[in-house]
């Protein structure tokens, strides 16, 4: 027995290495025994391999039983092998049932070639497809499925793995979202039609669209904004100061002013005028806006522009012409009453004429009465013309005698500071015209001129005479013939081309409001066309301007006509309604007429000359006033009397003359008085118009 | 080293080499069972505890290497080996007995003689 000795031979420290290595296995028994491990490493075909225990994998298990998406173990044909809970309440089955079942019990239809398709891709670790599973309640449930290869071991059957997810909240969600996104198209739609429609509207109105951001000073402007500041191409950014500037330095702090306020009171609404930068222009602009708050602090003025200078140039004329129509009415009013007085003046100058013995002195008298009278009569005519209640009265007059009489007149109109040169005509022209209005429209003339050389100058007044062809005549707007252009030309500054297209529009005017009332050229345009004539302008800025009245001439022979053998009364018999309210005009016509070998009745009202037309009396002329106060005036009487009187005479007289337009109407042969009158005119249209009768 | 180092997972390491006196610990698990996760968080707390700054733990998980098995003889899991300082050491089980665990890294010599 050499075992001992074999023992022996061990060295001590192999013993020692020995024990320590049995320990070590006894430890490892004992660890495996008392469950301190729960894995083991097995040697296999393959190599090593570890296997867990049963309950080791216990956390994957809970893992894919708690997870929230189904989870199925499947065989290569589909046979449902396991599957999570989840899985089973998805498809609304009891999960014992479903083991050992094919998965395709839940597909219907084309789903299952989907299905079939997704089981044979067998490339790669995954693959997934959105399918719709068929529960066993009926619904249909979306879902995701992935599947994939389940390589446990080789020697295993396929086994495939699949996840499914409930798709059933996204989509729902994404319906949400979609319908979400659908209104939200909706509503940018409206929008931008709301906008559109807007923008349309402001064009329409010709505004301009601007937002002030009061928090970094930017103001964003609309093109027509632009446009009506005449920014043409300026894309510059602008703040308050940049729009200030584009306001004329007088209104650029009241503007300020208007913005600053505006960011309290929350509104802004002004009027006032720009520089147009194109053009230079001045232009009225209209803003109006208003403000937004943010936390009680203004944070932007937004509104609209536009351009108001048109419609404040017809508010302007409109103002003016109702301020001429109003003082014309003024005017006229005064007139009439005032030929009343003169008419009792004169009036009783000729009686008084005939009744008192004469000598020097009281012939003196009545004479520069009867001066007063008719100085005031002329004076009458000159507001009754201002008031536009006078008519053209045509006569044939000598143009260079007229002008040489208001000589004097035109130095004085002019001022000292413009020489006046008055170029007599070769030989003296006649035209048929209305002195008067020519007088007038000279003056218009020579006032123009005056204004157009503060500085002054020259104003040169001549007349001309000029042959026009039809050709000529029609490019004026008349008749060929033979023209008298009475002509005044300056030294002043001229008018463009735009200015002279529009001088004869009424109210057009180019003095300062107030300056001038923009009539001027209207009543030389208006006169002259109504002479059967026309005017001709010709001006270059910076060296004057030339206007001509043209006037058709008139044959000389016609102007002898006007001079008029002085007349003399003429007396008759009859007796004479007169008509009349002022009591004193009524006396002084009855008087006059008495005197004149008439008898007369009186009636103050046209009602009161009817009723004694209709008692019967025996009336030869009836003697009116046109304007009478109460329901009947003289027009409504020569009515009435048309209809009832037919056969009596009547005379109108009045100092109205414009009614003759209202008369217009009314029988041929109405003869009018204009007041004042003299004993003499009085007689002789008495006479007429009981002549025409007889 | 680095090509054990591509199929380790490497819980801790304290510095890049081993300190001097140091401890080079190599904890093998499958994967997440019980046991090896109670291994993993056991074997934190008593290096911490015992041997703060001077160890580094490799924790090799035997479910994605099993081939790493046969290098440290490894029978059962979960089993924590010393590889340094030398001898090579063993213990088994899911280190929750700390006294077992610092005598079988001889942190703490046994009461009784190794005879």
């Amino acid at each position: 027995m050499n075992r001992p000795s074999e023992f022996s031979s061990i060295e001590h420290s192999q013993l020692i290495e020995l024990q320590d290595r049995l320990r070590e296995a006894e430890e490892t028994l004992d660890a495996i025994r008392n469950g301190e491990v729960d894995a083991l490493v097995v040697g296999g075909p393959s190599g090593q391999q570890v296997y867990t225990l049963e309950n080791a994998d216990r956390p994957y298990r809970v893992l894919i039983e708690q997870m929230q998406e189904g989870a199925v173990t499947l065989s290569e044909d589909g046979v449902m092998l396991y599957c999570n809970q989840r899985f089973a309440a998805l498809v609304g089955a009891d999960r014992q049932t479903l083991i050992g079942e094919s998965i395709e019990r839940f597909l219907a239809g084309e789903e299952i070639f989907a299905f079939r398709r997704l089981m044979t891709l067998d490339r790669g670790f995954g693959r997934s497809a959105e399918l719709s599973l068929l529960a066993s309640n009926g619904l249909v449930v979306p879902v995701n499925m992935s599947i994939a290869d389940l390589e446990v071991d080789e020697q295993m059957p396929k086994v495939l793995c699949g996840v499914i997810t409930d798709l059933t909240r996204s989509r729902e969600r994404s319906h949400e979202l979609a319908a979400a996104n659908l209104r939200l198209a909706r509503e940018i739609d409206e929008r931008r039609r709301v906008e559109d429609s807007l923008q349309l509207a402001l064009d329409a109105a010709e505004m301009g669209h601007w937002d002030l951001d009061l928090l970094n000073n930017t103001l964003t402007r609309s093109t027509r904004h632009d446009q009506i500041f005449g920014q043409v191409n300026g894309v510059k950014g602008w703040g308050l100061l940049t729009m200030l500037s584009q306001f004329v330095p007088d209104d650029r702090n009241a503007v300020n002013e208007e913005f600053l306020r505006a960011e309290s009171s929350g509104s802004v609404e002004f009027e006032r005028r720009i520089h147009r930068l194109n053009d230079g222009a001045v232009r009225w602009v209209q803003v109006k806006g208003r403000t937004f708050y943010l936390n009680d602090k203004a944070i932007r003025i937004s509104g609209v522009v536009s351009d108001v200078t048109e419609r404040r140039q017809v508010e302007e004329q409109l103002r003016q012409s109702q301020k001429m129509e109003a003082i014309g009415k003024l005017t006229g009013g005064i007139a009439h009453d005032f030929n009343n007085l003169l008419m009792v003046i004169g009036g009783s100058l000729d009686m008084l004429d005939q009744r008192v013995a004469k000598n020097e002195k009281i012939t003196r008298y009545l004479t520069a009465a009867r001066h007063g009278v008719e100085r005031g009569a002329t004076l009458n005519q000159q507001l009754l013309a201002f008031s536009r209640r006078q008519d053209l009265r045509a006569e044939t007059i000598c143009i260079d005698d007229l002008i040489n009489t208001f000589a004097n007149l035109l130095d004085r109109a002019v001022g000292e500071a413009v020489t006046v040169k008055i170029e007599a005509a070769p030989e003296l022209w006649y035209c048929r015209t209305d002195a008067h209005q020519l007088e007038t429209a000279i003056l218009n003339l020579a006032i123009n001129a005056r204004d157009a050389m503060p500085q002054g100058g020259t104003l040169t007044l001549k007349t001309t005479i000029r042959m026009l062809d039809v050709q000529a005549a029609t490019a004026n707007g008349a008749s060929a013939g033979d023209y008298v252009a009475v002509s005044v030309a300056d030294t002043g500054v001229g008018m463009t081309p735009d200015v002279i297209e529009r001088v004869f529009e009424p109210f057009f005017t180019t003095k300062e409001v107030g300056k001038g009332t923009g009539l001027g050229l209207s009543q030389v345009y208006g006169f002259a066309r109504q002479s059967g004539g026309f005017v001709s302008i010709e001006s270059c800025p910076g060296i004057g301007t030339t206007v001509s009245i043209h006037l058709p001439r008139a044959t000389s022979l016609e102007a002898t006509e006007v001079v008029a053998d002085t007349p003399v009364e003429v007396r008759g018999k009859g007796i004479v309604l007169v008509v009349e309210d002022d009591s004193d005009v009524r006396a002084v016509a009855s008087s006059l007429l008495e005197d004149l070998g008439y008898s007369v009745l009186e009636a103050e009202t046209g009602s009161e000359a009817m009723k004694l037309m209709d008692r019967g009396e025996r009336i030869d002329l009836v003697f009116t006033d046109v304007i009478m106060p109460g329901e009947m005036n003289g027009i409504d009487l020569v009515r009435a009397m048309k209809i009832k009187h037919a056969g009596i005479p009547v005379l109108l007289t009045s100092g109205y003359t414009a009614q003759r337009i209202a008369m217009a109407e009314m029988a041929e042969g109405l003869q009018l008085l204009r007041k004042p009158y003299t004993q003499v005119d009085l007689s002789l249209a008495v006479r007429s118009v009981m002549k025409d009768q007889a | 080293m680095s090509e054990k180092n591509r199929n380790h997972e490497i819980l801790e390491k304290v510095s890049d080499e081993p300190v001097a006196d140091g401890f080079d610990l190599r904890l093998y698990v499958a994967g997440q069972t019980p046991k090896s996760l109670a291994a993993i968080s056991n074997l934190k707390k008593l290096c911490e505890t015992h041997l703060a700054g001077r160890y580094t733990i490799e924790v090799i998980d035997l479910l994605v290497t099993p081939q790493l098995a046969a290098g440290d003889q490894i029978v059962a899991l979960p089993t924590l080996v010393r590889r340094l300082p030398e001898p090579l050491k063993r213990v088994i089980g899911d280190l929750s007995n700390t006294e077992r665990v610092l005598v079988g890294l001889d942190i703490r010599s046994k009461t009784g003689s190794r005879t």
